[in-house]
């Protein structure tokens, strides 16, 4: 298959450009990072620099991937990551846009690589559990519903990628924080620490520069991971909760 | 950090303050239209409800909330959005929704600046300005006006689109995600919407094109 690729090319945290370049040859079986391994080797043999993008996995579980793909992140299906898109899911021919993603909390490291530590940030002020929780409790001995276990592993699958930031209009990191707080506030062992955690993660968010939640649902289409617009509803509810009864008012002191 | 500067200060106290405002005012508007439609019923009952309005000691207290609920909504709104532009300075080259966005949606910010032009020139001419003929003749003057309908109606299509996002986006904002009950609520919002757009849009409609009354 023959492709033009316009891809966003930048030397340092400024500037920057659409690139035109035509690859072909490229089998439809190959995935859209590896046919980008392809016109990085071609491009060093010609003696230009490689196009730098994010990678580890390859398997759609690291997050590491990333890459808004002819204007949307993660490409055009739904529940799946940069990485598992194939080439035969375009026409022969086509134009393919390749832009990092955008946005203040993300500062552009080097062409399609984005610096997204704020997301790590953010997990830092508080998306753990500060007791060692030891080994795999005796079966039964805490009690977890089982939509709650459910609902807990939905949130805990995501892989923290970053794409609902891409996604959403407002650049808004609500979808992520929500997903994070959730999974928590959802199982017994997050019980002691789920006010301090939501206070101080929201803080964390918010001096990260990300934009604020106007419902527009765009992050959960983009998601990989299918994470819900629920969890942002959740965190919303977790928030108020906190704020309100502020049984943990030293923490949410803190956190101000 | 405590209760009221966490609602004054953070994305998400922000955002509550915005749909609270929002939806009181959803609650202002179907009081103003039940006191609207007494229009058809002719000069006598409506002026006489304009008066009694006028007289009633309590108004300027229901003004004064009624303007902060406003004066809220419109600042914190705007403080969101501005602060949302700047959260991504670089914009894409190439931008395609992945499904998500509806036309109210996206339309937030234009169709509330509409309505607050809107605004400005409704509470002008109906409120800030006297009426030496009664409230009555002054509406029906004022709709014989093609153009004056035409504003009118342009502005209550924006607010049934402001609605048709903003209703349903209020209840998400306050927590709801029940399976059941957050497609019913989106459902009333689209109703409600549709209500309110037709029921306010019909008043100037009705005087211009079908109102035998005095001229
Ligand atoms: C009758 C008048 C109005 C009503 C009933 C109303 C209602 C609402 C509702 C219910 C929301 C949803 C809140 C949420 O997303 O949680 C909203 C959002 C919004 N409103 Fe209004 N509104 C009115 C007038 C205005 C005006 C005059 C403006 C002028 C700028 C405005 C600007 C906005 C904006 C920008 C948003 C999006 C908020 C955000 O970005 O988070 N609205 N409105
Ligand atoms: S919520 Fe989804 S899109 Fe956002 S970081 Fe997690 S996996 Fe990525
Ligand atoms: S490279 Fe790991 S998720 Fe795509």
């Amino acid at each position: 298959m023959r492709f033009r690729l316009r891809i966003w090319r930048q030397k340092g945290a400024e500037g920057g450009r659409l690139v035109d370049y035509e690859i072909d040859g490229i089998s439809p079986d190959v995935s859209f990072l590896e046919m980008l391994d392809v016109l990085n080797e071609r491009l060093v043999s010609r003696g230009q620099e490689a196009v730098a993008f994010d990678s580890d996995c390859r398997e759609g579980i690291c997050g590491m991937c990333s890459l808004v793909i002819n204007g949307q992140p993660h490409g055009p299906d739904r529940g799946m990551a940069t990485c598992q898109l194939y080439m035969r899911r375009f026409k022969d021919g086509d134009v393919i846009v390749v832009e990092p993603f955008r946005a203040r909390a993300f500062p552009p490291v080097k062409d399609l690589v984005v610096d997204r530590s704020a997301l790590d940030r953010i997990i830092a002020a508080g998306g753990f559990i500060s007791i060692n929780t030891g080994s795999a409790p005796e079966a039964n001995t805490v009690a977890v519903p089982k939509q709650n276990a459910e609902r807990a592993m939905d949130s805990a699958a995501c892989i923290g990628c970053g794409a609902c930031v891409a996604a959403c209009p407002n650049a808004a990191a609500m979808l992520f924080v929500g997903a994070k707080v959730s999974h928590l506030a959802l199982l017994p062992q997050g019980g002691p620490e789920r006010d301090r955690r939501v206070l101080a993660m929201r803080a964390q968010m918010d001096s990260e520069g990300f934009g604020n939640c106007t419902n527009e649902t765009e992050c959960e289409a983009a998601c990989p991971k299918e994470i819900k617009m629920s969890n942002i509803a959740r965190l919303n509810r977790e928030y108020m909760r906190a704020s309100l009864l502020a049984e943990d008012y030293t923490a949410s002191k803190e956190s101000a | 950090m405590g209760v009221l500067s966490s609602l004054l200060t953070s994305s998400i106290g922000r955002k509550i303050l915005v749909a609270l405002a929002g939806l009181l005012l959803c609650g202002f508007l179907i009081a103003h239209l039940g006191g609207n439609l007494l229009l058809i019923y002719g000069e006598g009952p409506f002026n006489r409800y304009a008066q009694g309005l006028e007289k009633n000691p309590l108004l300027p207290l229901a003004e004064v909330g009624l303007a902060g609920l406003f004066l809220a909504h419109i600042a914190v709104s705007l403080k969101l959005r501005h602060e949302n532009r700047q959260a991504r300075p670089a914009s894409y080259a190439m931008q395609r929704s992945k499904g998500g966005r509806s036309w109210g949606s996206r339309t937030m910010l234009l169709s509330g600046l509409l309505l607050l032009s809107f605004l400005v020139v409704h509470v002008w001419h109906f409120r800030v300005q006297e009426h030496a003929d009664g409230l009555y003749r002054a509406v029906m003057n004022a709709f014989q006006s093609k153009y004056y309908v035409l504003f009118y109606v342009a502005a209550m299509a924006a607010l049934g689109l402001h609605l048709s996002h903003g209703f349903q986006s209020a209840f998400r904002t306050f927590g709801l995600s029940h399976p059941r009950l957050l497609p019913m609520i989106r459902k009333t919002g689209f109703a409600f919407s549709a209500a309110i757009t037709v029921g306010f849009a019909l008043l100037p409609l009705w005087a211009c094109f079908w109102a035998k009354g005095p001229r």
